[in-house]
């Protein structure tokens, strides 16, 4: 079984501030080894070299002044209060001048020897206390014996004191390194709580919730900006799809009831219809069914994204190729046609979307143009470095308040009712504009009311 | 022509059979891909059309496994799959041409004979020639009778494509698919204004008209 702990052990906030809690101890104590080991060495290695200077000192007396100067440097550099020790040695042993009476450790035949003792003093308050030194004894040429020690006690009292203050430290800073990482964990729990707030609210259906972005662009911002960016696919996806429904309903059924009426009333009729002439017009119906549905499958498979070719194409070189498809069909229909298309454009795209979105824009602007117009297929950079991609006619145009609405599926305006066509052709455009990472713009064309005509224009970024 | 229909939808099966019969073609149908595949290797057939989802084996594993043993028989692929990659999938296991579910019978006839014209020609040909109308294709010039026609690049492709097919119907589908590379439908009649064009160039100022539109089909050149 699983042991189970408390809920607020759980929590990541308690587990980042045990973490970072822990982390201090093993700083500090890490921190305070080194501290010790580099104070006690750096203060062994002064002392050492101090004593060697005393040893020094007291030779050049000796070789200046023999033994007795030597005694009575001593003298004087033994009632100096300090942490030098010296004992001086006659070659019977017998103590002449220092601080003691005789060696720690018997002197060498010749040359000196380092040596560590402890020795008793009373201290401040006169107790008899036992303290470490350190010291070299030296064999003179007159084989005399000559020790200077260093009393360790100064290093060791420092060495305790840094000791003691750390370990006094270190609850403190323990507890203070705990509660600052509950205080940083709990800033960065507060924004995944939020986080979780908004996926709660999403999976209950609110779909609308978006996760909130501070501003600070820290990993919790673009976590958020990459979450409400899927959320909009999302969004948008099942918009389509709702709208898919909603239009196989209304642009199937209806055609496919008016069919079915007629077709029983043609068999009740009998003997009076003219048979060829309604099996002529059911498969003219049927085949309008079959293309709105084709339509509705293809624009649904754009919009989902799935299933396109993208590769490197010469926009220049397709847009060129529609224009040379169109121009004939555009001046029998009495536009005068006119091409704006830069050289050497290329880019990342399904070639086979975007000319069927050219031939959508061209279909529309010959269709609503009327006689005598002009139209304009362009392919060029923009001041931005995009390319835009536009048909622009003297047609009726599109009023602005309905432009958004004329990029909706099946959605066919007042002017264009009586026209043949199944209201996807913008939609299409403009699921393959985002397909393209792009976008669909329509605006006012080049005309004078009240054909103030149309820009149908797709704005593609040069890198998809 | 005899031409082997595997498709396993009965009535699918029996409107091709029944429409290639009525074209003056013999017609065998078998409904799954196997025997499809048995068929196809031990009878004499002059072309395949193979439908892509089939029970046992689909169409293009049988076209691909045909190829691979040998079978050159010209081969169109029927499929409710029509986008570009699902055509360029059939043409790469083999397939030669491709027709997207539903079409009309006149598309598929001038397919099936497209398609088996293509098969007969093995030696490169240079010069096409359809009643007084002549192309060189090499010098890629356009003579009919005494005079000389000047044609854009574009009309010099749609002719040469008529030219090709010579006596047969193409649809407007094909001609936008083979002479343009396109493939889907534009709702405006783009290409009956290049075939209008076109025709008044080689036909206008001659009494008999060599380009003919076939009504509810497209268009057929012919002497």
């Amino acid at each position: 079984m699983k042991p189970t702990l408390p809920a607020f052990m759980r929590t990541t906030t308690f587990r980042l501030a045990v973490v970072h809690a822990v982390m201090f101890l093993v700083f500090t104590f890490g921190l305070l080894v080194y501290l010790f080991y580099s104070t006690a060495g750096y203060m062994r290695s002064e002392s050492v070299r101090e004593l060697n200077g005393e040893v020094q000192a007291l030779a050049a007396a000796f070789q200046a002044g023999g033994m007795d100067r030597l005694n009575q440097t001593v003298i004087e550099r033994s009632s100096v209060r300090g942490p030098f020790f010296y004992v001086l040695l006659n070659s019977e042993d017998e103590s002449i001048s220092g601080d003691f009476d005789r060696m720690p450790e018997a002197a060498p035949e010749e040359g000196s020897i380092e040596t560590n003792f402890n020795y008793q003093t009373l201290n401040r308050n006169n107790e008899l206390e036992t303290r470490a030194a350190n010291g070299i004894i030296v064999r003179l040429p007159n084989k005399a014996s000559l020790m200077v020690a260093y009393d360790l006690s100064t290093r060791t009292q420092i060495v305790n004191r840094i000791t003691r203050t750390v370990w006094t430290a270190l609850p403190i800073g323990l507890a203070m390194s705990f509660i600052g990482g509950l205080i940083i964990s709990r800033s960065a729990a507060r924004r995944a709580e939020q986080l979780t707030r908004t996926t709660d609210g999403i999976i209950s259906g609110d779909l609308s919730r978006r996760a909130p972005v501070v501003g600070s662009g820290d990993e919790f911002d673009r976590l958020s900006e990459r979450l409400n960016a899927m959320l909009d696919r999302l969004e948008y996806l099942m918009v389509t799809t709702r709208h898919a429904g909603d239009a196989i309903a209304h642009d199937l059924r209806s055609p496919l009831t008016r069919l079915r009426n007629r077709l029983e009333a043609d068999l009740r009729d009998g003997e009076t219809v003219d048979r060829t002439e309604s099996i002529e017009r059911t498969i003219d119906e049927v085949d309008a069914v079959l293309a709105t549905f084709n339509a509705i499958l293809s624009l649904s498979k754009v919009q989902a994204g799935t299933s396109s070719r993208f590769e490197e194409i010469d926009l220049s070189a397709l847009t060129s190729e529609m224009g040379e498809l169109y121009q004939p069909a555009a001046e029998d229909a009495g536009l005068a046609f006119a091409f704006e298309i830069e050289d050497d454009l290329t880019i990342d795209g399904d070639k086979s979307l975007l000319a069927q979105a050219v031939t959508n824009l061209l279909d529309n602007a010959i269709k609503y143009t009327p006689e005598g117009g002009a139209l304009t297929l362009r392919a060029r950079t923009t001041r931005k470095g995009e390319i835009e991609l536009s048909v622009t006619d003297t047609g009726p145009g599109i009023p602005a308040e309905d432009r958004e609405r004329a990029l909706r599926r099946f959605v066919r305006l007042e002017a264009s009712r009586t026209r043949p066509g199944n209201g996807l052709g913008l939609a299409m455009v403009d699921a393959i504009a985002k397909l393209h990472q792009g976008s669909f713009e329509l605006s006012d064309g080049p005309g004078t009311p009240p054909n103030v005509g149309l820009r149908a224009a797709l704005i593609l970024p040069k890198e998809v | 022509m005899q031409i082997l229909v595997i498709e396993d939808d009965p009535e699918m099966a029996h409107f091709v059979q029944r429409v290639l019969n009525e074209a003056g073609h013999t017609v065998e149908a078998v409904h799954d891909g196997e025997t499809g595949l048995t068929m196809a290797r031990s009878m004499p057939v002059d072309m395949l059309i193979v439908d892509r989802m089939l029970p046992k084996k689909n169409g293009l594993d049988l076209v691909r496994e045909f190829r691979d043993s040998g079978g050159n028989a010209p081969t169109l692929f029927l499929s409710a799959l029509g986008d570009v990659d699902h055509r360029v999938e059939g043409l790469q296991a083999g397939g030669d041409d491709y027709l997207t579910k539903p079409f009309a019978p006149s598309e598929l006839v001038a397919r099936v004979e497209a398609l088996g014209r293509r098969g007969g020609s093995e030696t490169p040909i240079t010069t096409l020639k359809v009643g007084d109308l002549e192309m060189n294709l090499l010098a890629r010039t356009v003579v009919r009778g005494e005079e000389s026609i000047d044609l854009q690049p574009r009309e010099f492709r749609l002719l040469e494509f008529l030219m090709r097919n010579a006596g047969q119907v193409v649809t407007r589908t094909m001609l936008l698919e083979k002479v343009w590379d396109y493939h889907f439908d534009p709702q405006t009649n783009v290409i009956d204004v290049h075939i209008s064009r076109l025709r008044s160039k080689i036909d206008k100022d001659f009494d008999r008209p060599l380009l003919h539109t076939v009504r509810g089909a497209g268009y057929r050149l012919q002497a």
